[in-house]
């Protein structure tokens, strides 16, 4: 069985250019700490959209942080589960889908009409260079397990490919469900496939 | 599975590798509650662990203050601070030396242990924040692979050692101190020397006396290089200056040897150590830097005590063992020398070389600053930024004490190719050096101590002032901003031109983030003299305090006028009521705006909920009562510019008695007038009580009062009434806190 990762992040890319800035961010999040509106034991945000490409801005939680991350250019809510990782991948990576389409669903609810995820397509990184070096052989080693767990969760067929080649850089995939299935229907089957039983 | 530990066990030297063991086995054992967690937290700041805000387990989230309830429970990692709390972990840069390889690996622990960003610090340290304690072993074994240590960083020891990021290539340096700096950080990590001090201990190496890159005065040990004359043959050493430094109460080291020869510079600085382990203080921290020391004996009695010791030091081969090798320190660019002639510039490249580009001493060389927003970068930035490093100028790289990454040896011909190639990555910015270069402190965004948000102050005038950077006279573009989110100092507001450290104030039952002002600091000549405050501003009125200062400076300025001369010819007074308009405070129903920091949301607050009682009628007659104070105060200033440092005093202490005052009359209405009767009352009331006591300071600012009270001073010069000025102020500063927290209905 595959070790899982010491932390593994989701992120899901908006599909277009959103009309809210990063400054309607930090008001939001604070607003969940106060309401406690997405799971996890909610501490503090953290601003740094200052950063070109960064972090964004980000709520920092004890077990895992959501952010409106602004890396490779691209501006996307991303969660990134920091302990208590259930000890195998598919689980894993289960939990990590399901908290980070919770907080994107959250966030557009919140900027109706503005704020729209794309869900077909994901970033999985494996922040874990001891387990998970971002190698073409490492990809191969991995592809099926994790292409079979993210079928499960989206219901639906996936392909992978990396996201970078650079081997000092996080091992990190895209994952794009395959064929031409409408938006509305993969966001109900994840939904439902990741409803906890 | 694999463990960094048996992964790296080849390349991390035996003594880092025993000392992390040691520190992992630590960490076990306070998991057991086996180790004292007083004990253990010196340990753990002592490798850099450092706590970070909220990590006692609460916070306030704007409506009330929440527990946070982290899964292990009550296990702490020291006093107050909850295990799993996120922490920082600073990281030392001897003189911000870095290879490209020791970037990669910085990168890599910034988005595997930390939130993805690293932190240039004001010691040339990086800071990674949000990070788990059990994971700090392996992070430092990770380090201590590629020859990075975080010993000492923190803690009671001797800090990251700085030194001049051109020092080396500089024109104007006597000579290169870089391995001067190596050679004394190695030296003294973990000698037996430097491990009894009741506090901190700071050194910095200058290459000259003029610019300010060493900033040697403002530290507790300054090394400026010297060379003399010595029977015809020139002969290296320094100026070594002792008990300079910023934090509450500002002091300006003094010359303890005009010049000691690279011979005798490791035994002097053994020698300082001995005698400030001996007789530093232990007990009072907030007493316990050498500044204090050298204060308290006058520096001729400390240089008699050092000179004494210093006969006591027993002989080591390493006091004069690296001298051998200082010709092999030497600097591999990457490429050969050349001039820029000809060579297409692309757009935005101006702009940049006129503010980020200085040539070398060598030629054909320059060394390039990168202009980093809060200190702030990435880790693929850092990754990206390696590999140009690689590219272009080698492993030389080193962090700046003004928040930016400087690459050295940068072949003439180019620099439009790495102006291309860091605008690509985001590190192309313009303005290094320049009046959008904000130096700032964590603030209230990560550090326990931070009152108001020097990031979010600074993020705000960063941007206003990039908009019209190019509308700007030179005058103003020159001039240096430093913001700290309290009054320790750690943006070294104090020798900014124009300074900020946050405080708060009250209006009506709600608090609001303030900022004093402190102007006419000096950067140069080695952080040369220091500026003082001239009032307080509420956050959200800092850009339009910054506006009108800088408009009237332009206007009225002589021409070449610095910004200093031209503060000290408008005096006090005069800067006081031009920015008086701007110190309103409204209430809460009128601007609610001005009740929440910058970058934050939230309703202010700096603690918990307050206690007390009738808080309605007790505010307006104390709020009357500490105005008199602050007036008192201001006059005082007046005094000291004025060179009237006897009526400067006696005004301070005036002061200081009407704002204890004004917090006894809010127990005790018939007080009186007598200042010994008020003394006896605030000290009964108050301090022996210790509801004065400030939560970190405890009850030192009301001992300000107590000494001054009972000790009318010998000899009143300028040092000693600048420094009296200063106590005053953070004196009332604890006034304010106080009553809010005794007497206020604080509803945020």
């Amino acid at each position: 069985m595959t070790i899982v990762p010491k932390r593994l992040a989701v992120k899901f890319n908006l599909k277009r250019e959103p009309r809210i800035q990063p400054d309607d961010l930090a008001p939001i999040f604070q607003r969940w700490i106060q309401e406690h509106t997405v799971d996890g034991m909610l501490i503090d945000v953290i601003d740094y959209k200052h950063v070109p490409e960064g972090p964004g801005v980000i709520l920092i939680a004890d077990e895992g942080d959501y952010g409106y991350d602004l890396s490779d250019g691209q501006i996307g809510l991303q969660y990134i589960r920091k302990r208590d990782l259930p000890d195998n991948l598919p689980d894993a990576l289960r939990l990590t889908f399901r908290q980070a389409l919770s907080a994107a669903r959250q966030l557009e609810s919140e900027a109706p009409g503005d704020l729209a995820f794309d869900y077909l397509s994901a970033k999985i990184t494996f922040l874990d260079r001891m387990r998970y070096r971002n190698t073409s052989e490492r990809f191969d080693e991995l592809h099926d397990e994790i292409s079979s767990a993210l079928s499960g969760i989206y219901g639906a067929s996936v392909r992978l490919e990396r996201c970078y080649d650079d081997p000092r850089f996080n091992f990190a995939l895209r994952s794009t469900v395959n064929g031409d299935l409408p938006a509305d229907d993969v966001v109900e089957g994840l939904t439902k496939n990741l409803t906890p039983v | 599975m694999t463990t960094w530990k048996e992964q790296l066990a080849d390349q991390i030297p035996e003594t880092m590798g025993i000392l992390i063991d040691t520190y992992e086995a630590q960490i076990e054992l306070r998991k057991q509650g086996k180790l004292d967690e007083k004990v253990f937290a010196e340990q753990r700041l002592r490798k850099g662990a450092y706590g970070q805000r909220y990590d006692n387990g609460q916070r306030h989230d704007g409506v009330q203050t929440r527990q946070l309830s982290y899964p292990s429970g009550e296990l702490v990692k020291g006093p107050d601070t909850l295990w799993d709390a996120p922490g920082m972990q600073r990281i030392k840069i001897p003189y911000g030396g870095l290879t490209a390889r020791q970037l990669e690996v910085l990168s890599e622990l910034a988005d595997e242990y930390a939130d993805g960003i690293l932190h240039i610090t004001t010691r040339q340290d990086i800071q990674l924040h949000y990070v788990h304690i059990d994971d700090t072993p392996d992070l430092m074994r990770r380090l201590a692979a590629v020859g990075i240590t975080t010993q000492e960083a923190c803690g009671n020891s001797v800090r990251n050692i700085t030194a001049c990021t051109l020092a080396g290539v500089c024109h104007d340096e006597v000579f290169d101190v870089s391995p001067y700096a190596e050679a004394m950080t190695q030296f003294l990590l973990g000698h037996d020397d430097v491990q009894d001090f009741g506090r901190k201990f700071k050194v910095a190496f200058s290459g000259c006396a003029g610019h300010a890159c060493g900033l040697v005065k403002m530290h507790d040990l300054g090394l400026l290089a010297q060379t003399r004359d010595v029977d015809g043959e020139i002969v290296r050493g320094f100026t070594v200056f002792v008990g300079g430094g910023l934090g509450t109460v500002p002091h300006q080291a003094k010359v303890l040897v005009d010049f000691c020869s690279e011979e005798q510079l490791l035994p002097l600085t053994q020698a300082v150590s001995r005698v400030f382990a001996r007789l530093g203080e232990k007990k009072n921290r907030n007493r316990a830097r050498i500044k204090f020391l050298v204060a308290k004996l006058g520096i001729d009695e400390f240089r008699r005590l050092v000179q004494e010791e210093l006969e006591t030091v027993p002989h080591d081969d390493r006091h004069t063992a690296y001298l051998d090798s200082l010709g092999d320190f030497t600097y591999e660019p990457a490429k050969a020398g050349m001039s820029l002639n000809g060579t297409a510039m692309p757009d935005g490249f101006a702009n940049w070389y006129q503010t980020n580009v200085y040539h070398q001493a060598q030629h054909g060389y320059s060394a390039i600053t990168l202009h980093l927003p809060l200190g702030d970068f990435t880790a693929q930035q850092g990754f990206h930024l390696a590999d140009i490093a690689r590219r272009f100028v080698g492993d030389n790289i080193r962090l700046s004490v003004e928040q930016n990454i400087v690459l050295r040896w940068v072949a003439d011909a180019d620099l439009p190719a790495i102006y291309r190639e860091l605008h690509a990555i985001g590190m192309g910015d313009a303005g290094a050096g320049t009046i959008v270069d904000i130096t700032t402190c964590p603030g209230t965004d990560t550090c326990k101590l931070g009152i108001a948000s020097s990031r979010g102050l600074t993020a705000e005038l960063r941007t206003r002032l990039i908009e019209r950077i190019n509308l700007l006279p030179d005058a103003v573009r020159e001039l240096k901003i430093k913001v700290s989110g309290c009054f320790n100092s750690c943006g070294q507001h104090h020798v900014a031109d124009i300074g900020f450290f946050g405080n708060s104030r009250r209006s009506g039952n709600h608090k609001m983030p303030h900022f004093q002002v402190v102007l006419g600091g000096q950067w140069h000549e080695n952080a040369g003299s220091y500026g003082l405050a001239v009032g307080a501003a509420p956050a959200k009125r800092v850009p339009d305090v910054l506006e009108a200062l800088t408009n009237r400076y332009v206007a009225e300025r002589a021409e070449d006028e610095s910004f200093q001369s031209w503060v000290k010819d408008l005096g006090r007074k005069a800067i006081k009521a031009m920015l008086q308009p701007y110190m309103q405070l409204p209430s809460f129903d009128d601007q609610p705006e001005y009740f929440s920091d910058w970058g934050d949301s939230r309703v202010y607050t700096i603690d918990d909920i307050g206690v007390g009682e009738c808080a309605g009628e007790v505010v307006s007659l104390f709020s009357l009562e500490i105005a008199k104070a602050e007036s008192t105060h201001f006059e005082a200033l007046l005094a000291l510019d004025d060179g009237n440092f006897h009526l400067a005093d006696e005004q301070a202490y005036k002061a200081m008695v009407l704002a204890a005052r004004a917090l006894v009359r809010t127990k005790y209405l018939d007080v009186g007038d007598d200042y010994d009767n008020i003394v006896n009352e605030f000290r009964s009331r108050f301090y022996d009580t210790e509801l004065v006591y400030d939560r970190f300071a405890k009850g030192k600012f009301a001992r300000y009062l107590f000494k001054r009270h009972d000790q009318i001073p010998n000899r009143v010069n300028e040092d000693y009434a600048h420094q009296m000025m200063d106590e005053t102020q953070l004196f009332i500063e604890n006034i304010h806190t106080a009553e809010q927290r005794i007497n206020g209905v604080i509803v945020s």
